[in-house]
């Protein structure tokens, strides 16, 4: 009995070891890069430098975790980066021209990125066409609309520091725009895992059909999730527009929706839905920030940057399969 | 002469927990072997380790004497003639019977191109021996699923048979498919070509096999020539304890307490179904496949738009369109399909067992105290067997994930539950456990309607039955009426 005793205490240790590493490999894998970031970067590990990578991945960081919610509910959104623009647009037009409050900009912004959500949730569910194609799709027309409306053209916002704070400023030596992500990651943390709300978004990912028998309303949730990623979409809009005081409309957001999902899925989110961690969205998208920064430090061609990436995801992902 | 497969002292765990210990199984050329225990008494493992899929810890495999290697793939095993038809069959949907049965190993003609001509030819004589009216350019989409199962076993005779394994085979066939696929096991028993026969239904083992093989929790319990022993004696053996065959009682209670009526449901399959159902009353719901029952019992969860029909619960006329409305009214439906519309697998038994307490609920935020209880207190009154509240619903055994499912609806106290197939896919013992269960809510007074397409299971659990065929109500059984030849009678509408 003695015997199977300290066995069981053996094997409950390794369980542990192994619940651990399942779970949260992806900060292991943080802390490794960091220190290896931190070795042959002296300069890496410096405050100045530091706060430079958390202003430069707060964007993208804002745009994944919205993500990370659509992707548990087993979805994608890829018009997040063309809405970054229009809704960009719209806040830049309004703020340039001074014709309303600041926070009157911001709101309309938010409604323009929430009402793309909205519509990229009502087809999908009301159609039941692939995720896949309708971002992908609504991402094609906002871009064009957007470069429509500007025509083409870059257009430039007023710089007064109110706004140009938003993005720019820091406060206790912390970028502005990393406090925002921050805020956003707890209080999504708490959405995601404390919430009715949440649950939902798992049970729909997991297994829609079953959801649906429980009596949640599957339609509802994916349309809620697409606009709450619009939503996060609106806020990275606003870090962006306040840090450039400019929209380009042909540029502005490109590929920031695939810089969002590869944070997501670095992050330990299952691509095919009822699983993931907005935690691991965080450590996703700071991993990537300090690659794109290491590579900078050490002069390599920033055209290798994708490169570099595209391994993570695939060396993510690998160690986050789950054993058979 | 050795045997043809010996399996020695076989252990397994995953993660950390040991699912077969020291398990010894044999079987001999021209041998039909059953194998048989619980869910989760480790069959389909043992198999998997024989077809390679699954590596055993310790422990080996031996064919015709000679030690398997531990490198083998399925692959190699399978040009050793060994073959497992799966639960689920592993077959590619969108190509044709001659594709699926030489996939990866297609005749080739002299510019290295699929032999398409050949290839068609060598699969139209292997099929046809089990069927003639398939042909090797059908796609497998089209088939019926008795005809994709004679697929996989082509394609397992293909490959120069020797032992074949049969995972559940009949657990989704109709009778008269069952007996076809007995007879054609029988026909390969006297080829010389053993077959290992994994099942729940004692009287199938009873009714082909020679040798049974009986395991409980990841051990060896016996191995007994099929003659020497009863059905009792082996449902006794898998469970490790006697098993009761539980009977009907009649209902007791308030003739006209009627908590749900259904009149007049009509559309396309359905024609002018009415029934009703009394308070703490167990009601079958019988009829061959295809005959309504699922039909039905969709439309009274609010999953079916019916041209007409009204349900009245408690007397008063109610619109269940969704299944909310059908939550809000106290009905609860527990699927005949587990796993692919009744449970988020990939998600923990407190979260699944919540899912449903969680719509019912008003509160936007989570009580973790109040999720924990609930999940307690459902393990604790239905004897969920599990490592704990945050196990995710995949690894459990059937008989537990049915019991996650109940445990759904019974936690937001349910007054009329309905229950599609309760005991589909489980074990004697788990299936004893699940007909108590139902006893229990019923003298609750808890409405129960179970549909099911098992005979018995409707003749020892329902206190009164109806049954279909072909959209309609053909007939309703009460107390002596119950018997296996009333409901058939009415079943095939034979009069």
């Amino acid at each position: 009995m003695g015997e199977l005793n300290q066995a069981s205490v053996k094997s409950k240790g390794k369980n542990f070891f192994k619940m651990v590493w399942k779970e949260y490999s992806v900060v292991v894998i943080f802390i490794v890069v960091f220190a290896l970031c931190a070795i042959i970067a002296p300069k890496f590990a410096t405050a100045n430098n530091l706060r430079a990578v958390l202003r430069n991945i707060s964007t993208i960081g804002m745009i994944s975790l919205g993500m990370t919610f659509v992707l548990i509910s087993g979805g994608i959104d890829l018009s997040s980066g063309a809405v970054l623009a229009t809704s960009g647009t719209v806040l830049i037009l309004l703020q340039g021209s001074g014709a309303v409050p600041l926070w009157v900009a911001i709101a309309l912004c938010i409604v323009v990125a929430a009402g793309f959500g909205f519509i990229n949730g009502i087809i999908i569910t009301k159609t039941h066409m692939p995720p896949f194609i309708v971002t992908l799709a609504v991402g094609i027309i906002a871009r064009s609309v957007t470069m429509f409306i500007t025509k083409a053209a870059t257009i430039t916002g007023n710089n007064v520091p109110e706004f140009t704070n938003i993005g720019n400023g820091s406060f206790l030596g912390v970028p502005n725009p990393f406090w925002i992500v921050l805020i956003a990651a707890v209080l999504l943390t708490i959405l995601l895992t404390k919430t009715k709300f949440g649950t939902y978004v798992f049970a729909v990912g997991g297994n829609e059909t079953a959801a649906k028998y429980s009596g949640i309303k599957v339609d509802k949730i994916k349309i809620l999730t697409y606009m709450l990623l619009g939503l996060c979409v609106a806020v990275a809009a606003t870090i962006e527009m306040s840090r450039m005081a400019a929209v380009a409309s042909t540029t502005s957001g490109s590929m920031y929706e695939f810089e969002a999902i590869t944070a997501a899925l670095v992050g330990g989110t299952s691509f095919a839905g009822g699983r993931g961690k907005i935690i691991g969205t965080v450590v996703g998208f700071l991993i990537l920030g300090i690659i794109s920064n290491i590579m900078i430090m050490k002069n390599i061609s920033p055209y290798l940057n994708g490169a570099v990436k595209g391994g993570v995801i695939l060396l993510a992902v690998l160690f986050q399969r789950r054993e058979r | 002469m050795s045997k043809l497969v010996e399996m020695k002292g076989i252990s397994k765990s995953f993660y950390g927990v040991e699912v077969l210990h020291d398990i010894n199984f044999s079987v001999d050329r021209g041998e039909i072997h059953a194998l048989c225990g619980e869910n989760g008494a480790g069959k389909s493992t043992l198999m998997k380790i024989l077809a390679a899929i699954y590596k055993q810890d310790q422990g080996e495999v031996l064919i015709d004497g000679k030690p398997l290697s531990k490198s083998a793939t399925s692959f190699d095993v399978q040009k050793l003639g060994i073959a497992m038809i799966h639960q689920e069959l592993n077959l590619l949907e969108e190509m044709t019977i001659a594709q699926n049965i030489f996939l990866s190993r297609e005749p080739r003609n002299k510019l290295v191109l699929i032999d398409y001509k050949k290839m068609n030819k060598e699969a139209k004589e292997i099929i046809n021996r089990l069927d003639d009216s398939l042909e090797p350019t059908m796609k497998v989409r089209e088939l019926k699923i008795a005809q994709k199962q004679l697929v996989e076993i082509a394609k397992a005779v293909s490959f120069e048979l020797r032992v074949l394994i049969m995972d559940e085979p009949a657990s989704v066939l109709t009778s008269k498919e069952t007996e076809i696929l007995f007879a054609l096991t029988k026909k390969l028993s006297e080829q010389g070509i053993a077959v290992i026969y994994i099942s729940h239904r004692l009287k199938e083992i009873k009714q082909i096999c020679q040798k049974i093989t009986i395991l409980r929790d990841g051990k060896f319990v016996a191995t007994k020539n099929v003659d020497e022993v009863s059905e009792r004696d082996i449902a006794n053996l898998m469970v490790g304890r006697e098993v009761s065959r539980s009977v009907a009682t009649d209902y007791s209670g308030d003739a006209n307490d009627y908590v749900l009526e259904v009149k007049g449901v009509s559309d396309h399959f359905l024609h002018n179904v009415s029934f009703n159902v009394r308070k703490g009353e167990i009601l079958g719901l019988s009829g061959l496949v295809g005959a309504g029952r699922s039909e039905l019992m969709e439309f009274v969860f609010g999953l079916r738009k019916c041209e007409k029909g009204e349900i009245f619960v408690n007397g008063k006329s109610t619109k269940i369109h969704n299944p909310t409305a059908a939550i809000v009214s106290n009905i609860g439906f527990a699927t005949e399909d587990r796993r692919s519309t009744g449970l988020v697998l990939c998600r923990s038994i407190r979260e699944n067992v919540n899912h449903v307490y969680q719509v019912k609920n008003k509160a936007f935020f989570n009580s973790g105290k109040r999720f924990r209880e609930n999940t307690d207190s459902m393990i604790d009154r239905l004897s969920i067997r599990c490592a704990g509240h945050l196990q995710n619903v995949s690894n459990l055994s059937g008989g537990n994930q049915q019991k996650i499912m109940l445990a759904k609806w019974i936690l937001v106290g349910s007054e009329i539950l309905i229950l599609d197939e309760p005991t589909r896919g489980i074990d004697v013992g788990a299936r004893e456990e699940i007909y108590q269960i139902i006893n229990d809510l019923a003298s609750e007074g808890k409405t129960i309607i179970i549909a099911s397409s098992d005979l018995t299971e409707i003749l020892s659990v329902c206190q009164r039955i109806i049954v279909m065929h072909d959209g309609e109500i053909k007939g309703e059984l009460l107390s002596s009426e119950r018997t296996e030849e009333n409901v058939m009678k009415y079943a095939t509408n034979v009069n």
